[in-house]
């Protein structure tokens, strides 16, 4: 099975030169450079001009690279953007199935004629309304580009009118439907646990952790971060720790000595496995191997690129 | 007179079958005195006798009707017809009487979507007495059972389609009859950080926790201001986002500031209108 | 009339390879056993375990239970050729995703009813949803069929592994996809099986008063579906699932209290901090119903039982 490990995915402004210089060193599976909500619109033009350079120092380290685009700026910024180490755009504030299909038709065009293979180009996906999120299954479907979908979910309450209270979280129907209606159409749904998205804060690495592995336990397959020092924690909670590694390994031993003789219901640890169990076994184990050999592509690159 | 934002003149939950005829009698008189003391004015009707209901409610000073217990958008759309047709009868102008669903059964949630868009009359959507109508109990915990994906669900529905969503997150045992005020406040207070936009209530007492809850305190206002006020100050120097202590306050959370602060001023001048009718002087159509 | 109501407060599922589970399953006291040919079942015994089925009927039915089997997602053909027996009250069907699966399965159960002198209709479809997909598309897969009247999952393992995360968290990580399936029950007027959330952190299977504790409180929101792996649950999911002696009498006490009601100009009257109206009569009219149709099946069980062990088991 082939898994897709984009746990961590950091928000950059393509404008903050310091930033975008030491992105690279942070660890995370992904970089998204900013020219949207993070570049204050006076700027806008200038910021094109240095999307060319930040994506090559934001793949250093081997991260994934993307430019958020502005909606109403598309063409403009995706040719600002379409460069030699670039895996796609995130496309926010999107509303609607044309809105896909448009950004979908713009990349074509830019593959076309920078020479890049039809098709290779990916979105990442942000719903930022009500009516987004009634829509996301036409939304995910309108493009075979789509690789990830999250709710931007302080955007999604100014659009419903809501100023959110730590308390009473306002989104589990619309998280969850996001996340239910990505995972069935085999796209990956981003996010995190409540409340961090509406109100985004620094957090001890203990709790960002606890955060990150909540987010994951809501079937999220990786968090989009607005500072550095979520990553860690972020990498941690998506990648299968070592007890589980062993516990499943165990499980599948279990399972394949019960078939062996003839059951396939055997108790373990106090539960029962059967093929439900031993299935969800074979992905764990699948993906501690694909997150190490992610891990490690960027361990060389970064070695690589210090050295 | 309390000083709710609504009355809501009811035909359905609280006149027993047999006074229906006689409550329907007279019934525009009493919706042209609520109106006088300043309050919008919406009668409750019955799903299932429109006919009758609506016959007896339509009138210049009334704002609009709830229709309770609604099952399909085929219900909606004879309710549609027939204040169309009321409207042209009394001098009303056509098409301004609203209709707020009241999705109270499984099938009417099952099809908010399509009934939310079923009549440009739809101004709000709300569930009603939905917990007793599809017998939602409580859970261990105090929540309702299904209401916390029904409500959420509604209020997406309703930002979909560009309603306003009614009401408030009650928590057993606390039920609209037996709610103390206190309790109700906080129901409102829950509810508006879901994205409620006001509820209905049923006795005197629980009208004015309602609007307090439903309106953003001074001291958020506050906040919202000093946070904007810092945010585009910082914004016109270049930075994308603010640091506050361990917080982060981006566009969005500026854009959150911008909610509470429209919410609050649309509030005041709701306030002032109604004291202006209380007090005789003359109030600008809502 | 108030509809046709299945009782279906404890059950067994268990493989029908296992003679000691299938032998003793009639002496459980369960109201129904599910006989598993799918996750309990090596594959390469389901072909075995499907000539077993004939006569699992027979066995695990002696005490009164009702046979349900639960089929493979991806063997439906030769599965229903080798289970639709006399006796057989409902099949299950693992990981429903779209619609035309039950259709199919209706048209086989349909053909295989008039070919071996089953009544048409008797069979029952149990559409489980196990998957996101499944989630996507609840209403219409609830609605594909008159053979579907209980509708439920969207937790547990398959529907973990689906969306990937590790079940017993401690919080309820199914919220928006049991919302779509029991709105869809009930906007169908099937009977939901989608308990609230309780936390578990230990994933066991055989704790009895966990056991109790769930059903009592899936009983309190309206429920009244359970079922289980292990025998420890059964006495307390039967008694969880049953109303007892206090609130058949309190719900009498409502009705009473209701008729005095409906003779006043009033429709509703607060009594002992308590409201009446008529939602309240209409619950204690349903629990009153359920607490009387428990009661029989309860006493069918009971003289099952007795003439089995009167024949010598």
């Amino acid at each position: 099975m082939s898994i897709l490990v984009r746990r961590s995915n950091l928000m950059v402004p393509v404008t903050n030169e310091q930033f975008v210089a030491g992105a690279w060193r942070h660890g995370s599976d992904a970089i998204t450079l900013d020219l949207e909500d993070g570049v204050t619109p006076a700027l806008r033009a200038e910021a094109r001009e240095l999307v060319m350079d930040a994506v090559y120092t934001a793949g250093k380290g081997a991260a994934e690279v993307f430019v958020r685009v502005n909606k109403g700026f598309l063409e403009a910024d995706v040719d600002a953007s379409v460069w030699p180490g670039l895996t796609g755009i995130m496309l926010p504030k999107v509303e609607s199935p044309e809105d896909v299909i448009e950004a979908s038709d713009v990349l074509n065009d830019a593959e076309r004629s920078r020479g890049i293979k039809p098709g290779t180009l990916r979105l990442i996906l942000l719903l930022e309304s009500a009516n987004a999120v009634m829509r996301v299954r036409e939304i995910i479907a309108a493009s075979d580009r789509v690789s990830q979908v999250g709710l931007d979910e302080s955007d999604l309450s100014a659009s419903i009118g809501v100023n959110p209270s730590p308390e009473f979280d306002p989104f589990v129907y619309a998280r969850g439907r996001v996340a239910i209606e990505a995972t069935a159409a085999g796209v990956q749904p981003v996010g995190v646990a409540y409340p961090l998205t509406t109100m985004p804060r620094l957090l001890p690495g203990e709790d960002m952790l606890k955060v990150a592995t909540d987010s994951k336990n809501l079937g999220f397959k990786g968090i989009i971060c607005p500072h550095p020092s979520w990553i860690a924690s972020v990498n941690t909670a998506f990648t299968p720790t070592e007890s589980e590694v062993d516990i499943y390994t165990q499980v599948r031993e279990v399972f394949a000595q019960a078939i062996a003789a003839g059951t396939a219901a055997v108790p373990f640890a106090g539960r029962m496995i059967d093929v439900p169990v031993d299935e969800w076994a074979k992905v764990v184990l699948a993906t501690s191997i694909a997150c190490q050999l992610r891990d490690t592509e960027k361990q060389t690159a970064l070695a690589a690129t210090s050295g | 007179m309390s000083n709710a934002d609504v009355v809501l003149l009811d035909l359905v939950e609280f006149v027993p079958e047999k006074d229906k005829p006689s409550a329907r009698e007279g019934l525009g008189d009493v919706v042209r005195q609520l109106r006088e003391g300043g309050a919008e004015v919406f009668a409750q009707v019955d799903s299932e006798l429109l006919y009758a209901d609506l016959h007896a409610c339509v009138c210049p000073e009334l704002t609009g009707i709830v229709i309770a217990h609604l099952e399909s958008v085929a219900q909606i759309e004879e309710a549609d017809a027939l204040l169309g047709q009321l409207e042209d009868e009394r001098g009303i102008l056509h098409g301004t009487l609203e209709i707020v669903a009241s999705l109270e059964t499984a099938e009417a949630n099952q099809a908010a979507s399509q009934i939310a868009s079923a009549s440009s009359r739809i101004s709000g959507l709300t569930l009603g007495r939905a917990e007793l109508v599809m017998d939602l109990r409580p859970e261990p915990s105090g929540e309702i059972h299904l209401m916390q994906y029904l409500m959420q669900r509604l209020i997406t529905v309703a930002g979909s389609a560009g309603v306003t969503p009614y009401g408030a997150w009650w928590r057993a045992p606390d039920r609209g009859l037996l709610a103390t005020p206190e309790n109700t406040g906080q129901a409102a207070l829950r509810g508006r950080a879901i994205g409620f936009k006001g509820s209905f209530c049923v006795l005197d007492n629980q009208v004015e926790p309602m609007n307090q809850g439903f309106t953003p305190t001074a001291k958020e206002v506050d906040e919202a201001q000093n946070l904007l006020e810092e945010y585009r100050a910082a914004v016109s120097a270049g930075a994308a986002s603010i640091r506050r202590g361990d917080r982060i306050f981006d566009a969005g959370a500026s854009l959150q500031a911008q909610v509470v602060i429209n919410r609050a001023s649309a509030c005041a001048v709701h306030n002032k209108s109604k004291a202006d009718a209380k007090a005789g002087r003359p109030v600008p159509a809502p | 009339m108030p509809k046709d109501i299945g009782v279906h407060r404890s059950g067994l599922t268990m493989p029908v390879v296992t003679p000691r589970f299938v032998d003793n399953a009639w002496r459980r006291g369960c109201d129904f056993i599910n006989l598993d040919l799918e996750d309990s079942v090596p594959q390469h015994m389901k072909g075995y375990a499907r000539t077993l089925i004939k006569d699992a009927i027979a066995n695990v039915t002696k005490g009164g239970a009702e046979a349900f089997t639960r089929i493979n997602h991806d063997l439906v053909q030769a599965d229903l050729e080798g289970i639709v027996w006399p006796g057989l009250a409902k099949v299950n069907y693992p990981k429903a995703e779209y619609a035309e699966e039950i259709q199919k399965l209706d048209r086989i159960i349909s053909r295989l009813e008039r070919e071996r002198g089953i009544r048409p209709g008797t069979v029952e479809i149990g559409a489980n949803i196990e998957t996101s997909v499944g989630v996507a598309n609840a209403y219409d897969i609830a609605s594909a069929s008159p053979r579907v009247k209980e509708f439920g999952g969207a937790g547990g393992y398959d529907m973990s592994r689906d969306l990937g995360v590790e079940m017993f968290v401690g919080f309820d990580q199914f919220v928006y996809g049991k919302g779509e399936v029991e709105l869809a029950a009930r906007a169908l007027d099937l009977e939901p099986h989608t308990a609230p959330f309780t936390a578990n952190t230990t994933g066991s299977v055989g704790d009895p008063d966990r056991a109790f504790r769930e059903a009592e409180a899936a009983r309190k929101c309206g429920f009244r579906v359970g079922g289980g792996l292990h025998p420890n649950v059964v006495e307390p999911q039967t008694r969880g699932f049953t109303p007892p002696p206090e609130e058949v009498e309190e719900a009498r006490k409502v009705l009473e209290q209701y008729r005095t009601l409906e003779n006043s100009a009033d429709t509703w009257a607060e009594i002992d901090g308590k409201i009446i109206d008529r939602y309240e009569a209409a619950r204690a009219r349903k629990l009153l119903d359920w607490s009387a149709t428990c009661a029989l099946r309860d006493q069918e069980k009971a003289d099952a039982v007795a003439r089995t062990e009167q024949a010598g088991g």
